[in-house]
């Protein structure tokens, strides 16, 4: 990937889904670009397609028109062995309904995208590593003491915590959270929103993060307005 | 690394993948116990078949036989170098009786020559009195025969006491009461035969002294004291130890001469020591109806065997070659006039051979093996045949001890292909089992696989994972039902005998399956197709539940609710 290129190009976005016999078009036309560690918040109502925009920047959906660079490379022409590896290296996804692996215990969830990365004897080479790294990241976000936990012994907004720990495990350069903050009391969205800036911050991400509430969208550097699938503001 | 630990997550967490594993568990403990026990058979048939009619075995089909039997045993060992050594034998019919009583039965007679005999077949192995002798005879030595008959009564005693016991503040049910009348019966029985061999010498000197006594009344013209003789000696000769070639050995569960207790133990009534009448018709050689006339005598038992073949041992009594050969007419004809010229050689029913040892071939080799050889004797007879035009009037077989038993194994065989063909369907039910509960779990996780999809996780990882899954549902409902498999079939006999006496039915019947005991062996290489069987079985099972998995797309599978 290019250090010089923006860290996300978008431009000329299309997406559209087929719901039986009606045709969506959710996304059209949409560009803009996000720089390097910049967190850009993309605010917009319900259906307005900022959670599709979000997918088909993480590689988890397909573009139908238009072009997504990551750091200059066309993301469109990547074969899928290089967007499944991109989405465990590159990509760290935080939802608004956490997500997490209820058989796992919060350690366990945490160093998930570590053991996607690696095979079986590569784990077993780089096993320590990894779960000192995972430990680390879990006492950052203040789950030291809540490893061995099960995600149904937690809160919704420890439950995040550990998403969020999930995200950063592999150090991803792209941080995309999907409305991290919507499952939340107000108080909790706030710390976790604190947690989510200072845990990117201290790795050097580029945040993207969806949302609906305008007084999270303020604490982005920039903020992006969609309305019926069209960018209306910057 | 993350599929093996979902895959272990799902197995402890999910309760549905013990159902799947309680259903290939039971699969292979019925495919295990039915296979095993039938593959046990099949080895039965096959190393009794071997023992007791050796490697190659060569017949008339008529009653009269082959003669020039040992020249031709010369030309075979003589000819073919696997060849290690072969006794004539002689089958027929007869009837057994019991002196001085009405017990009668068709038994088979059997001529042998001991202890060649031993040297071609696992006839020694069985034996009771001479068991692990390398050269059983029919005159085994005195100390030997009373210290194993003291065994035997001792055992049966002892058996005896437990039967007799009643139970605390109790008394005998009827059934015990009968067996222990039988026991007590068979006591008696064999303390006279211990009688018998202790007293021989001082029986045959009675028997002397009234043989004389009653000569001399018979040339006193003291007919009366003459026939109270007679009726004296009858008795006194019933106890005698009859000379070598006057004794048999018979097959240890002829009915009516022995009985099992229900734990399975033989009890000896007439036995060793004792006497029994042997009747029957002299066929060796061709004559009118009119001139066949049976004959009859008495044998001393002196031993008796045990093939394992439930059906070989209740009907065979072993005579001397030379006896039989004599009372089934079949010995060498003498010129009248000239008892030095032979007119037509003494005649055997058959051959049978032993190749030599061949250590390290495998089952395959071993029967190529065996076929060559008796193609090769097959060759020598055809050459034997035209120097000696009497030795045959009838076609000859030269067979395996396999092609013997084709009919009967083949049989066994076919039976053990349907059972694992039914088997197989009802395994099916196993396959689909899998299949629903890998299903369901699928349904129940497709927001984790989204989840895994958006961390990176390839389609044919996450189909891994449900593989993975099947493979070892397969693999752990394998290892228990192994485990209950094997510990079923070796102890399959006191099961068989524990379900007899609390439900009253006996499934495995000793008459019609020839064994006295179900076959209890476990086989490693029945054991890991099985298993593979079942893995494979696990993996069919998860295919599409972990192709649906794979294919879901991950922004679909994020938003299933």
């Amino acid at each position: 990937m290019s250090s010089t290129a923006p860290a996300i190009e978008v431009h000329g976005l299309h997406k559209s889904y087929r719901l039986g016999r009606t045709h969506l078009h959710v996304l059209r036309g949409v560009s803009f670009t996000v720089e390097c560690k910049e967190f850009v918040a993309v605010v917009g109502a319900s259906g307005s397609g900022k959670s599709t925009l979000l997918h088909l920047i993480g590689l988890l959906d397909r573009i139908d028109k238009g072009t997504i660079k990551l750091e200059g490379v066309d993301i469109a022409r990547l074969p899928q062995r290089k967007r499944n590896r991109t989405r465990c290296r590159d990509v760290g996804f935080v939802f608004q309904f956490y997500h997490l692996l209820p058989e796992l215990s919060v350690l366990e969830n945490t160093l998930l995208p570590a053991k996607v990365d690696e095979s079986l004897l590569s784990w077993l080479r780089h096993r320590s590593a990894r779960r000192r790294a995972a430990i680390e990241m879990l006492e950052r976000v203040g789950l030291g003491e809540r490893m061995k936990h099960r995600p149904k012994e937690l809160s919704g907004g420890e439950r995040q915590r550990v998403a969020i720990a999930r995200a950063l495990m592999n150090r991803p350069r792209f941080l995309l959270a999907d409305e991290p903050t919507g499952n939340l009391d107000s108080r909790t969205g706030k710390q976790i929103l604190q947690v989510l800036k200072t845990a990117s911050r201290d790795i050097g991400q580029t945040v993207v993060m969806v949302t609906h509430d305008a007084a999270i969208a303020a604490a982005a550097d920039r903020v992006l307005q969609l309305q019926d699938g069209k960018l209306t503001g910057k | 690394m993350y599929k093996l630990t979902l895959c272990l997550k799902y197995l402890v967490k999910r309760a549905l993948a013990y159902f799947a594993m309680l259903g290939v568990a039971v699969c292979v403990f019925l495919m295990l116990s039915c296979v095993a026990v039938l593959t046990g058979f099949v080895n039965k048939v096959e190393v009794a078949a071997k023992g007791l009619f050796g490697d190659v075995v060569i017949s008339s089909a008529s009653l009269s036989g082959l003669g020039d039997y040992d020249a031709l045993i010369g030309a075979i060992k003589k000819d073919v170098p696997a060849v290690e050594d072969a006794s004539p034998f002689i089958l027929t019919f007869g009837i057994l009786q019991l002196p001085g009583n009405d017990f009668r039965r068709t038994v088979q007679l059997a001529g042998i020559r001991l202890p060649e005999r031993a040297r071609v077949s696992d006839f020694a192995k069985g034996l009771f009195i001479q068991q692990g002798l390398r050269n059983p005879t029919f005159d085994p030595c005195e100390p030997l025969i009373l210290r194993r008959l003291g065994e035997d009564y001792e055992r049966t005693f002892k058996i005896l006491k437990r039967v007799a016991e009643p139970p605390p503040g109790g008394k005998l049910t009827p059934d015990r009461q009968v067996l222990a009348d039988r026991l007590f019966n068979a006591t008696g029985f064999q303390d006279q035969a211990v009688e018998n061999v202790r007293n021989a010498n001082q029986t045959a000197r009675r028997v002397a002294e009234l043989q004389a006594q009653i000569q001399a009344a018979e040339k006193d013209g003291q007919e009366s004291k003459r026939d109270l003789l007679e009726v004296q000696k009858a008795a006194v000769e019933r106890r005698m130890i009859l000379p070598p070639d006057r004794r048999v050995i018979l097959g240890l569960g002829i009915a009516g001469l022995s009985f099992r207790t229900p734990k399975g133990e033989i009890i000896r009534v007439i036995g060793p020591g004792q006497q029994i009448a042997l009747s029957m018709i002299p066929l060796g050689r061709q004559f009118s109806y009119a001139d066949i006339t049976p004959v009859t005598r008495n044998f001393t038992v002196i031993d008796d065997c045990s093939t394992d073949v439930s059906s070989i041992d209740s009907e065979i009594v072993y005579v001397p070659f030379d006896t039989l050969q004599e009372l089934c007419n079949m010995g060498a004809q003498r010129a009248a006039g000239d008892a030095g010229r032979i007119i037509e050689s003494a005649r055997c029913s058959q051959i049978h051979v032993k190749l030599k040892d061949s250590p390290g071939m495998s089952r395959a080799e071993s029967l190529r093996r065996v076929n060559d050889v008796a193609r090769q004797i097959d060759s020598v007879w055809a050459v034997f045949q035209k120097t000696h035009p009497d030795a045959a009037r009838s076609s000859v077989a030269v067979e395996t001890w396999r092609q013997r038993q084709s009919q009967l194994i083949s049989m066994i065989e076919n039976q053990r292909t349907l059972m694992v063909l039914i088997l197989g369907v009802i395994s099916g039910v196993a396959i689909v089992l899998i299949f629903v509960i890998l299903y369901v779990i699928v349904v129940q996780k497709t927001r984790d696989i989204g989840v895994l999809k958006a961390v990176g996780a390839s389609n044919l990882g996450v189909a891994g994972i449900f593989l993975t899954y099947g493979a070892a549902i397969g693999m752990i409902g394998s290892i228990f039902g192994t485990i209950a498999g094997c510990a079923l079939v070796w102890n399959i006999n006191p099961v068989h005998d524990w379900v007899g006496r609390n439900f009253g039915f006996q499934i495995w019947n000793r008459e019609s399956f020839m064994f006295d005991q179900i076959p209890n062996q476990v086989e490693p290489g029945t054991v890991a197709w099985i298993v593979t069987g079942a893995i494979i079985a696990g993996v069919f099972g998860a295919l599409l539940p972990a192709v649906i998995a794979a294919m879901r797309q991950p922004v679909e599978a994020l938003r299933y609710e």
